[in-house]
């Protein structure tokens, strides 16, 4: 994997690549972050593996899903622990996400304004504070600061987006009340590849 | 090295915990299979990590989420592949798979019923064909009958169960999908399922 070349390919917003560009970036891994206009969509979708985006392509190979990209980036760069044990710990904060995520679509696909709203409220109000929530608790319990123990992996990156990437879009901003969750976002947002990424996004 | 004893919590219900009964039933891996009645859940909801069902117990620690639980089991099992690109091969699936659940989801909690019908209709008639022919193209590709490889992982589990595990509220049509059918053929003889689905008490969902 160290010698492979990576093209990423989404559109120019953060969604659901951001976490694939996440995982990359802090493990210092060269990648084409490919990002596509909505007109020359059309043309490239052929191209995906499931007629969606992201994708990537790695070596001449294409493989699409977020989710097992990521997976796949954080194995290939140590951030998926070191047990079958500390993967389910990884792998619990990967699904809640998701299901933190099928809330927000609900907000997206709604079919009319007044549902959209009634579901944007539900996200603010319930959903968010109960999957920070869930993450908070999970820290908690961690022998360390990270989901892992002291180990940085791929939870603590899924955080980190819940937090600063397209979610937050559709949550109140994270209050006081989860310490451990913003002390979190702190640390992986002070990572100097994090911090030299962002300032390229501006 | 001694391995983790486990215990699964669902309720009296193939659902959300099938999976991961298949997984381990193909692994040959002993667990003790708890059932919840409703008034059960009542008091053990508070005791679960998020609130939901399945819940296992490995080593005398609880865990959630199906995925993440059919994961674990599938790693402990040797029903994860050999290499990371294995698993990438394997999660591209469940993540397809899991794709489909959400439309089932997201229609099938619909509140507006005319909405809803229209949904559950377009569910079964575009959605869930549209799934399945990805499926079929993926094991087009791998060309080995399975999805990974050439013996049975997570992933030909994955889609089996949510293929072809009977569900009172299933309509899916599966003519018309030859590489699907021989799937199921292949799962269905793996010998420690086969044992499995003999004693598998029915259940409505």
């Amino acid at each position: 994997m160290a010698n492979s070349k990576i093209t990423l390919n989404y559109f120019d917003i953060k969604g659901r690549a951001e976490i694939i560009r996440l995982v990359l970036t802090w493990a210092g891994k060269d990648f084409v972050d490919n990002r596509i206009s909505r007109e020359d969509w059309p043309a490239l979708k052929p191209k995906s593996p499931f007629g969606q985006l992201p994708y990537v392509e790695i070596d001449g190979k294409v493989y699409g899903q977020s989710l097992a990209i990521s997976n796949f980036f954080a194995r290939e760069f140590n951030l998926y622990g070191k047990s079958n044990l500390d993967g389910l710990i990884i792998d619990q904060v990967a699904q809640l996400t998701e299901d933190f995520i099928q809330e927000i679509v609900k907000v997206i696909r709604a079919a009319d304004p007044e549902t959209k709203a009634a579901n944007q409220k539900k996200v603010q109000e319930e959903a968010a504070p109960k999957f920070w929530g869930f993450y908070e608790k999970l820290l908690k319990e961690s022998s360390g600061q990270y989901f892992v123990g002291d180990e940085v992996t791929l939870a603590d990156l899924i955080a980190f987006d819940v937090v600063t990437g397209f979610v937050s879009d559709f949550t109140l901003p994270l209050p006081d009340s989860y310490p451990l969750l913003t002390a979190l976002v702190e640390t992986i947002g002070n990572n100097d590849n994090i911090k030299a990424y962002k300032a390229k996004q501006q | 090295m001694a391995s983790n004893s486990l215990k699964l919590f669902y309720y009296d219900a193939k659902g959300r915990a099938e999976l991961i009964r298949l997984v381990l039933a193909a692994g040959g891996r002993e667990y003790e299979n708890v059932i919840l009645t409703q008034d059960d859940w009542q008091t053990e909801k508070y005791k679960t990590p998020f609130g939901q069902l399945p819940v296992m117990e490995i080593g005398g620690k609880k865990y959630a989420q199906s995925i993440a639980l059919a994961n674990y089991c599938a790693a402990e099992c040797g029903l994860y592949g050999k290499t990371n690109l294995d698993r990438l091969n394997i999660d591209q699936v469940v993540c397809l798979g899991s794709d489909l659940v959400s439309l089932a989801t997201q229609a099938f909690h619909e509140k507006d019923e005319t909405r809803k019908a229209e949904k559950m209709k377009n569910f079964a008639e575009v959605e869930a064909p549209r799934f399945f022919n990805m499926y079929e193209k993926l094991l087009k590709e791998s060309s080995t009958g399975y999805f990974c490889g050439d013996s049975l992982t997570l992933a030909d589990l994955f889609i089996y169960d949510q293929v072809f595990t009977e569900s009172k509220w299933k309509t899916f049509k599966t003519e018309g999908f030859p590489l699907l059918n021989a799937l199921r053929k292949l799962v269905e003889s793996n010998e420690k399922i086969k044992a499995y689905l003999a004693t598998r008490k029915p259940t409505e969902f």
